[in-house]
């Protein structure tokens, strides 16, 4: 991965928050009268409205462990920002709508598709992607069941499948066939390999990790 | 997508004010915004994200019943212990919507006030009442899931898991606005197009949902929720049939609220007396399930899946009474 030329970029525009400052500054080198309380609730109330964009600024994310920055618009998605910011291209970009979780990953532990935020809602999350869960050269149990089981065949809705089922087993060891599907329901397969997946979930279960 | 400006207020008075410029939109988790603005559906030139407000992600009850903030996520409604004791039908219709990963993601408030799901409506290419243009696309076009009630300005039906069992509760969503914080209950919450065909809800400009409460004087065990959709996930019912009865324990204080088949949750006091406990009220209230519907020319088969899933819920509903 390459880092982004511009990893801090000047913000464009003029911030609320530093055209108040400075517009604090000047009121008083003018001696411009103004009532202390109501220049400080005015102070106060722009130190808390954070405007960011239109254009590009630097996102500082917690991906799978690491700290990761990049400079991108407020209005990136976290998919996009993972994938062409970031270089983290284990989510997948397919419908971009939140229909096929493709681009599933774990957001402080829960399932979320990443196509149907922004990166900067992900701020101060910790975001696990299937980079996360497993190397080639040293795949998870599940991963490992996933290949046992022949859980995949063109493999593009995998790593979404990965993340989710990872999840699942945590929140829940010992899943039914039901609960599975319900766990599998926002993750869509074209190749049509939901049973193996099913059976991929079960195996790794009853293996319970070793 | 279109470039926007983020404002994330913290406080709620910020959050109006931020909203008060030309071209902004409120934003909750984004589930909804962010597809219309991928669509080209939606332009907002700035976005005023929620959720940075503090307070409004709480789940609170106190003597009037179990208080919902705007921000609180889907699956935090569905997996909470005391309102899936006190309110299962919410708690169970919420855990239905949707799949896994937007549940985690999508707001209470953000489902309540999703645009519809018509197709037309979510097209650039069909200016429709709805999105600054005339007439409606649906009537005489693909309408197989549109309304089959209240259908002549606008066919797009309600989406929102959540409203019907919201009106079936009474519950009060509070809004706040520039003339301060005001109560509206459900059923006047959710509204047809001939009050105003650009909006599915009673918010004026500026205006967000603060919090939902469910009453707990509309408390019951006795309660059902059944629906039909061609999936069983990442997919919005073509009808429902959501039932309360006794609710906070007075007899004949029955709900029937119709869910998909209407612009707005459609309560029909007609089934409610029907529900009775004699032998055949499920047939009796089933028989009259298309009294008023005007469907179009793809979407008559609503009226006998209302008629089936009226039988059913009936059943359940009385099931959970002798159980």
């Amino acid at each position: 991965m390459q880092d982004h030329p511009e990893d801090n970029p000047p913000k464009e525009g003029v911030s609320r928050r530093s055209f108040l400052q400075g517009a604090g500054v000047a009121a008083a080198a003018a001696g411009i009268s103004r009532l202390p309380a109501e220049a400080l609730a005015e102070e106060r109330a722009a130190a808390d409205l954070k405007e960011l964009g239109p254009g590009a600024g630097k996102i500082t994310l917690n991906v799978n462990g690491g700290s990761k920055s990049a400079s991108a618009p407020p209005s990136t998605t976290l998919l996009d920002f993972l994938r062409n910011d970031l270089g983290v291209t284990g989510p997948k970009r397919v419908c971009d709508r939140g229909s096929c979780g493709a681009c599933t990953v774990l957001l402080d532990g829960q399932v979320v598709d990443s196509c149907s935020m922004l990166a900067v809602d992900a701020v101060g999350k910790e975001i696990t992607t299937v980079e996360g869960i497993g190397t080639p050269d040293n795949l998870s149990h599940l991963q490992k069941a996933f290949i046992e089981k022949d859980a995949l065949q063109c493999g593009f809705c995998t790593p979404g499948m990965v993340v989710t089922c990872t999840a699942m087993l945590k929140e829940n060891p010992n899943p039914t066939r039901d609960e599975i599907r319900q766990g599998l329901s926002g993750n869509l397969c074209r190749c049509g390999t939901y049973q193996n997946i099913i059976e991929a979930v079960e195996h790794a279960s009853r293996t319970g990790g070793k | 997508m279109k470039p926007f400006k983020l404002i994330q207020p913290t406080h709620e008075n910020e959050a109006l004010q931020a909203r008060s410029s030309d071209g902004s939109e409120y934003m909750a988790a984004g589930t909804d915004l962010l597809n219309r603005i991928k669509e080209h559906v939606a332009s907002p030139e700035t976005v005023v994200d929620l959720k940075k407000i503090s307070g409004l992600d709480q789940i609170e009850s106190d003597d009037r019943g179990i208080w919902l903030g705007a921000m609180v996520r889907m699956s935090e409604v569905s997996g909470h212990p005391e309102i899936q004791r006190r309110f299962p039908a919410v708690a169970t219709t919420v855990g239905h919507a949707a799949t896994p990963q937007i549940r985690n993601m999508a707001t209470v408030a953000g489902n309540i006030c999703q645009k519809p799901r018509c197709w037309y409506l979510r097209h650039e290419g069909y200016p429709c009442i709805k999105n600054g243009g005339t007439g409606c696309w649906a009537k005489d076009g693909e309408n197989e899931f549109h309304a089959i009630f209240d259908n002549q300005i606008c066919s797009a039906t309600q989406p929102s898991n959540l409203a019907p069992v919201l009106v079936a509760h009474d519950a009060i969503i509070e809004v706040q606005g520039q003339d301060g914080v005001k109560e509206i209950t459900a059923g006047d919450f959710f509204t047809g197009p001939s009050e105003n065909p650009l909006m599915e809800v009673k918010l004026s400009a500026g205006e967000f949902v603060r919090r939902i409460l469910l009453p707990a004087e509309t408390e019951t065990s006795l309660w059902a929720y059944e629906e039909a959709r061609e999936k069983q996930s990442f997919d919005w019912a073509q009808a429902s049939v959501t039932i309360l009865l006794d609710r906070g324990g007075r007899k004949g204080d029955h709900r029937v609220i119709l869910g998909a088949v209407s612009p707005a949750p459609l309560r029909r006091e007609d089934m409610e007396k029907k529900l009775n406990g004699s032998d055949d009220e499920a047939t009796q209230a089933a028989l009259i399930a298309g009294e008023g519907a005007t469907p179009l020319s793809q979407n008559g088969y609503k009226v006998p899946m209302l008629q089936g899933l009226i039988r059913r819920a009936v059943r359940v509903v009385r099931s959970r009474e002798e159980g």
